[in-house]
């Protein structure tokens, strides 16, 4: 082989070698992340397994069964966080930086602002009870919570409702200002609150329920 | 001949990296059946990470028009798909109504939606990241940006 013959070829394997090397290291940065990235899938729930996510983050549930014949059902798992983050990005109609404006500040002539710091203030006990033909109605504070049952007794329909609020999250909702309601706010001190059914309602057709736990899944 | 599997083995090489860096994102997977006499059938892989970058050559005209169009959901959009990836894997969404099924769940980092109803499916796979870097080049694109 002569010199220079020697010389292309030594040049072809040095080139060879930068290839490998150029071509290992890439193949690492590249596998790098993934892999990163497969470990922190595998560090992810799926629905199907359990539930319950490792952050212990809260999840708001929303249930419809209509037991009509199309046998309508809608479910609806919402991460609390993300409500909280996306709630003040929308900007529509009466809702703006997640609070809702209210025009019916003094409904009747009654101040809710006043009438909740009342509510908030006052010993647990029942506020309103009203027993009628057609329905009874009892509003309550029990143990830090504003409890609203109404059961509507109505020959055609009966129908139930359950309300069970946590009195903190009452008072973040009107903390906004004479006019607004902070559903922000509202969100916040509901994710501060242990697993809780904050609404019911049964009647003839639907099943409603809306509940906080730190499940990903409905049921 | 040495020579020749050295550089078969370079371009395989590079090909695999590039398909690799391609697909690093995943795909887009849209798929629509229609079961009726001449319904379309559309079944359509994109690779995830070929979206932003096809946004470069898009004429900034068109993609500001854009951006000016779904200014009011941007933010929105953007909060909501920064959010999903915080959080395992979930059905968002799920509505029956007699033989229709809608479903909304985020699975393994993409948002899947999927629709069935008599006589037409549609699902759609989309990657988290890619929708969040859709919605990063939307809002730069805006003007005042």
């Amino acid at each position: 082989m002569s010199y220079r013959n020697r010389g292309f070829f030594d040049f072809t394997r040095q080139a060879m070698r930068c290839i490998k090397v150029a071509l290992l290291t890439a193949a690492a940065l590249l596998l790098i992340p993934t892999g990163a990235r497969a470990q922190a899938a595998n560090a992810q729930t799926s629905p199907a397994q359990s539930t319950v996510s490792a952050k212990q983050d809260r999840w708001l549930h929303v249930r419809v069964i209509s037991s009509d014949a199309r046998g309508e059902t809608v479910r609806v798992n919402v991460p609390l966080e993300l409500a909280e983050k996306v709630l003040p990005t929308v900007n529509h109609d009466r809702l703006h930086n997640g609070k809702v404006k209210i025009d019916c500040a003094h409904v009747n002539d009654v101040d809710l602002h006043a009438l909740v710091d009342a509510i908030r203030t006052a010993k647990d006990g029942e506020y309103v009870t009203v027993q009628g033909n057609d329905s009874d109605v009892r509003v309550a504070k029990e143990s830090n919570h504003l409890i609203v049952h109404v059961l509507d007794k109505g020959k055609s329909k009966k129908s139930q409702v359950e309300i069970k609020v946590p009195m903190k999250v009452v008072d973040a909702l009107f903390s906004a200002g004479k006019d607004e309601l902070d559903l922000v706010a509202a969100l916040h001190a509901l994710s501060a609150q242990g697993d809780t059914e904050l609404v019911s309602v049964k009647d003839q057709d639907n099943t409603v329920r809306i509940w906080l736990d730190s499940k990903n899944a409905a049921d | 001949m040495m020579l020749l599997a050295k550089a078969a083995l370079g371009i395989s090489g590079t090909l695999l990296l590039a398909g690799a860096y391609t697909f690093r994102e995943g795909v887009i997977r849209v798929e629509v059946d229609e079961y009726c006499a001449g319904g379309a059938h559309v079944h359509l892989w994109v690779p995830a990470a070929a979206v932003p970058m096809a946004m470069h050559f898009v004429p900034k005209h068109h993609l500001r028009e854009a951006a000016i169009q779904a200014r009011e959901f941007l933010p929105t959009a953007h909060a909501i798909v920064k959010e999903l990836k915080k959080f395992p894997d979930a059905d968002l969404v799920e509505v029956v109504d007699g033989q229709q099924h809608v479903q909304i769940r985020t699975h393994q980092g993409k948002l899947q939606i999927d629709v069935n109803e008599p006589g037409q499916t549609v699902h759609l796979l989309c990657p988290l990241e890619m929708l969040d870097d859709l919605t990063d080049e939307l809002e730069a694109s805006a003007p005042g940006a």
